[in-house]
């Protein structure tokens, strides 16, 4: 089959997946079920793959017209290029393991096939958004997964305890992301006014033909600060970010696909595709860069003293992110998409991982309960541990060469920005490793009961995580620096070079192998020493957290997550609810209702006739209108 | 012309026919003109001009001279929209053993379908006004028969408001007609006017359209009217009723007094933003599943309203994709709040809780309808939406930024509502999930909304004739 046929295919094959579940999924058994759901990704990445080795060129295939109006034209047209189809690689990849791990993870779910519709929906939802070649399509996939995530944070909203919690995070995180494509909106707005189309290609081929035009202009800013907006929604970046935290109250597998892999990179991808706008904004460009690192600082300093095992993978998705978007900002966006595709491996590692060690603690998310657990659990545990060692950095893991990437531009743009950014880094090993001790070493903490039950999860839970383990090992081959290999370099930079639109996606470090060598040295030699500094602290001393009450400083604030929350709530939602209270006694009863009570009243006193109206005889009303209509048409007759 | 007959005769078959049929015929019923509509639709290749329903024989022949009915795509649409709103309420009210089988009950929904399709197919001013006063005597009806106990003030209310708008039309129409040669809508469209005479005219007809849409600050008595008429009267309303203003802006007020729109614009404008965001805003914290949305009503038509105001191209057909989309939401809503209410006797969200447990196929519908108020791509909410604020965004971009917030607070308010009643732990009621009815509405109303998500040029390709010739219209005077 043609690339023509086998897109639209790949994309509707979840589709597909989410009608047979949602419709007649109860009656399947479950391996069906989940299988049918799982294997249908699974075709849709190997679709994927055979379409990404085999393009050539870019690829458009136009469905139908959505809207075809004389002045503007809006298709659901669908594009391959090197870009959509990594992404979709990703997605569909990574996607077919979690849905794998959930058959055992929600084995025992009363809701096991709602949950799968609601997952391959997701994917669905999220290769409209990739695949789209239009941002108009880009939105359609955009919010399409922001109801799914909605739906699936809330999905324990029956739960006796935590049901109305539940859906409460749904609700806020939906809100929030309400207010990025608010602004999502708004730059298609000026961009269909200016240009009359929203097409990549044709946007691209515009500006760039006139660069000069649009070097600087209010109007690139402009687009592209609401672009960005739309971007922090998703993407979790300040001010918008206190969602993805709260969004952990779906279930784990969500967390890992939607929460940590997929959805909130949709940003990030969102800003490679419009590169050719950023770029004609510098401006916009060091918007994105101070914010993604005022993320990435402030998340990992929230991750210090959380306690709650997905919490703090929350908070290191987001801190994650911003360093993402700090490579945006230096225009280095083969580097940001590299660190999508290696934090993909990892952090959908680190969330099956803790998925698995929630499932053997009986639902236990606290990490003081835990500890020793390696005992336990040694599939999950070493799987584990090469999740940590590759989000921190570790010497030739996936993470380490994608952030090294990053990290090198920030010290080509100056040292100030590479330390704080260092610092971010530093950071996230510190609290990584102290996770990981406190889950996996010392003593075991939990109940009696849960020690009972401690068990190594099912292959089919094990089996994904072993292989997202493979990846993120080895995943930094994809796009190693030029000092390792002579040929084989860069290998994503090279692919996006190809058949994506806009003219600077590649922006090679400049750096000189010494230096290059020397930056990695010191990361490396970060990573260790936080290592050894955790490892004495909480495996050699046995230290604890303490407890929330005994924290004073710079603990307690990141403990209570520097009250973010609290802040919004005081200057944002409790005005709004304390008007909406105003509004309805003063303005709508008194003034606005007020004026015509009086005027009925007015009616009431204006004479026995009237009088006789008011009697509660309100079928005069009726029969005064009809009297009226009739006298009308006789007036009108007559005088004809 | 049996469009228009086929729910007159009906109204008279549900009074005569026996009660235990009366359900069976008011489906037939709703069913035959539905399928009637379609028809039309099928046989209508999209043009400009009117298409004349009754021979156009003003000498040679007997008709009184009014009698002027006919058709546009955008007519067209008002149509069959009425049609299926109608049988979505018979549908809705099958299973209601309160009014089901009730004769009169039935006869004055057909009455209401006779005179809302009288008011989309009349091409003469008099015509126009005679089915407008029509369509609020079902209504007033349905009201005082049917409606909550303490209805006495409110209907006081509905009746002064409709009555001062009617006649501020009804002046202006008769003015205009004294510069015209009659009263078809061709000779009052070819009227030339000074602009502060169009203004007047034009206001006239603003006055009338503003308080059925209604448009701040003119919508006091609508929450109330909605929260306490049944259910039927609150969904033709919300539904239809308002609708025929919109309906009226578009084929009348603007294309017969464009004029005026230099100087009022701005402020109609400004008044659909107010009402935007202050409807949306009041919504937030009611209690009462029916005022929830019925604020958020002024709230969707006020964006509506801006949109056909500023007069392009792109926001008029947001306008069209909307006006269906806001009907069948409506029905939808409605239909959700009184599910709740008659199984469990209150509306009140405090109360609820739980319900998407017991009752997992209402959850999901109500869902989708909530997904469609607040304009969810996939769904025609967001069609509408999307170029409905493009329209004021491009009109100013300052006014369309504020008016934005819309999707962002009919989320609050939208999920609140769901959420309270649907979410948490099951509550200590027992909660029947849908009948068939019942499901079969939801199920219509889903499919349409998801099918104009996804494809809006079905709708589109039959409306931009007429829409063109409208900004034709306004450009050449």
């Amino acid at each position: 089959m043609s690339v023509e046929q086998l897109l639209p295919l790949l994309l509707l094959l979840p589709l597909i997946g989410a009608l047979i579940n949602g419709t007649v999924g109860k009656k399947l058994p479950k391996i069906a079920s989940g299988g049918l759901a799982t294997a249908l990704v699974a075709i849709s990445f190997f679709i994927a793959l055979s379409i990404f080795l085999n393009l050539k060129d870019a690829v458009e295939v136009k469905l139908f017209s959505i809207i075809s109006l004389p002045d503007l034209t809006l298709d659901a047209k669908l594009l391959a290029d090197n870009l959509s189809m990594w992404m979709t690689l990703i997605i569909t990849g990574v996607g077919a393991l979690i849905h794998l791990f959930s058959m055992g993870y929600m084995h025992d779910d009363e809701g096991y096939s709602k949950f799968f519709t609601y997952l391959n929906l997701f994917i669905f939802s999220m290769l409209v958004l990739v695949l789209g070649s239009n941002y108009f399509l880009l939105y359609f996939g955009w919010e399409g997964v922001g109801v799914c995530s909605y739906l699936l944070i809330g999905y324990y909203y029956s739960d006796e305890q935590k049901g109305v919690l539940n859906s409460l995070a749904g609700r806020k995180s939906f809100i929030m992301n309400r207010v990025g494509d608010l602004a999502l909106m708004l730059a298609m707005f000026l961009l269909l006014l200016q240009f009359g189309t929203l097409d990549y290609k044709d946007l691209a081929t515009a500006i760039t033909s006139e660069s000069y035009k649009f070097d600087g202009s209010l109007l690139m800013f402009g687009i592209t600060l609401f672009l960005f907006i739309g971007a922090t929604g998703k993407s979790a970046q300040i001010p918008l970010f206190t969602w993805l935290p709260d969004a952990m109250a779906g279930p784990t597998p969500v967390s890992a696909l939607i929460h940590a892999a997929t959805m909130v990179t949709a940003g990030v991808f969102l800003t490679v595709r419009s590169n050719f706008m950023f770029e004609l904004a510098p401006t916009s460009q060091n918007i994105v860069l101070y914010v993604g690192l005022a993320t990435s600082l402030v998340a990992a300093f929230i991750a210090m003293r959380q306690n709650d095992i997905k919490k703090v993978l929350a908070y290191s998705t987001v801190s994650q992110l911003g360093l993402m978007f700090v490579g945006l900002g230096l225009g280095a966006y083969t580097a940001a998409i590299f660190h999508v595709t290696t934090h993909a491996f990892f952090k959908a590692l680190l969330f099956l991982g803790s998925g698995s060690v929630i499932h053997g603690m009986s639902g236990e998310q606290d990490i003081r309960k835990m500890g020793g657990l390696k005992k336990y659990m040694p599939t999950t545990h070493w799987t584990f541990l090469v999740g940590t060692l590759a989000i921190t950095g570790f010497p030739l893991l996936s993470g380490f060469f994608s952030k090294d990437e990053i990290s090198g531009f920030a010290f080509q743009h100056g040292i100030p920005l590479y330390l704080i950014l260092m610092f971010s880094i530093v950071l996230t090993a510190i609290y990584m490793f102290r996770m990981y001790f406190l889950t996996f070493h010392g003593e075991f903490r939990g109940s009696e009961e849960q020690k009972h039950h401690l068990h190594e999860s099912p292959l089919n839970m094990t089996l994904p995580l072993m292989v997202l383990a493979g990846l993120s090992i080895i995943g930094g081959l994809i796009n190693l620096p030029g000092i390792f290999l002579k040929n084989q370099a860069h290998y994503l930079d090279h692919l996006f070079e190809k058949n994506v639109a806009g003219m600077n996606l590649i922006h090679t470090e400049h750096l000189s192998s010494g230096t290059i060598m020397v930056l990695m040295v010191v990361a490396s030699l970060v990573c260790i020493v936080a290592l050894v500094v955790t490892y004495n602290i909480y495996v050699k001393k046995k230290s604890l957290p303490k407890d929330e009450s005994e924290l004073t400083g710079w603990e307690k604030w990141s403990a209570n997550k520097l009250y973010v929350d609290e802040l919004y709530n005081a200057i944002i939602v409790n005005p709004i609810l304390k008007l909406s209270d105003w509004g309805y006694r003063t303005v709508e009863l008194v003034i606005v209702d007020g004026l015509i009570l009086k005027m009925a009243k007015g009616v009431d006193s204006a004479g026995a006739l009237v009088k006789k109206w008011q009697s509660g005889q309100v079928n005069w009303y009726v029969l005064w209108m009809v009297s009226g209509i009739v006298g009308l048409i006789i007036y009108f007759l007559v005088k004809i | 012309m049996e469009l228009l007959i086929i729910p007159f005769v009906f109204a008279l078959v549900a009074l005569v026919v026996p009660k235990n049929v009366v359900r069976v015929t008011a489906l037939i019923g709703g069913l035959i003109s539905l399928v009637m509509g379609f028809v039309y639709i099928a046989g209508y290749t999209p043009a400009a001009d009117f298409i004349a329903l009754l021979p156009n024989c003003s000498e040679s022949c007997s008709k009184p001279f009014f009698l002027n009915f006919g058709y546009d795509g955008i007519g067209l649409v008002m149509v069959v929209l009425t049609s299926v709103i109608i049988f979505l309420i018979f549908l809705s009210n099958y299973d209601n053993e309160r009014f089901a089988s009730d004769k009169r009950f039935n006869a004055l929904i057909f009455f209401m379908q006779f005179a809302l399709i009288g008011v989309f197919l009349s091409l003469d001013g008099l015509l126009f006004y005679i089915f407008w006063e029509l369509s609020l005597i079902p209504v007033f009806l349905l009201f005082l028969w049917y409606g909550e106990k303490d209805k006495r003030v409110t209907l006081m209310k509905f009746f002064i408001y409709t009555f001062i708008g009617s006649l501020a039309m009804l002046f202006s129409l008769l003015y205009i007609r004294n510069l015209a040669p009659s009263f078809s809508i061709e000779d009052l469209i070819a009227v030339q006017m000074s602009s502060q005479t169009a203004l007047w005219v034009f206001g006239g007809f603003m006055i009338a359209f503003a308080v059925k849409i209604p448009l701040f600050p003119l919508h006091a008595w609508q929450p109330d009217t909605y929260t306490k008429s049944p259910m039927a009267g609150t969904m033709l309303l919300g539904a239809l009723m308002l609708k025929m203003a919109l309906f009226g802006m578009i084929r009348w007020m603007i294309s017969i007094a464009p004029e005026a729109l230099s100087s009022m614009t701005n402020l109609i404008v400004v008044l659909g933003l107010i009402g935007v965001i202050y409807a949306a805003i009041l919504a937030i914290k009611q209690n009462d599943m029916k005022k929830i949305f019925a604020y958020a009503s002024v709230s969707h038509v006020g964006l509506i309203a801006a949109g056909i105001i500023v007069l392009n191209l792109d926001a008029l057909t947001g306008a069209m994709v909307q006006i269906v989309n806001h009907a069948l939401v409506a029905v939808g809503l409605f239909l959700a709040a009184d599910i709740i209410e008659r199984r469990l006797q209150t509306r009140n969200l405090p109360d609820l809780g739980g319900i998407a447990k017991q009752a997992p196929m209402f959850g999901f519908w109500f869902a989708v309808i909530i997904f469609a108020t607040i304009s969810i791509p996939f769904t025609s909410g967001f069609i509408g939406e999307f170029f409905l604020i493009k329209g004021v965004f491009g009109y100013n971009p300052v006014y369309g930024g504020i008016i934005g917030t819309t999707v962002i607070l009919a989320c609050v308010y939208s999920f609140r509502a769901y959420q309270a009643s649907m979410f948490g732990p099951s509550k200590n009621f027992n909660f029947p999930d849908l009948s068939w009815a019942e499901w079969t509405a939801f199920f219509i109303i889903s499919i349409l909304i998801l099918f104009l998500g996804v494809y809006p040029q079905a709708l589109i390709e039959i409306v931009t004739p007429s829409l063109q010739k409208l900004i034709e219209i306004v450009n050449i005077k």
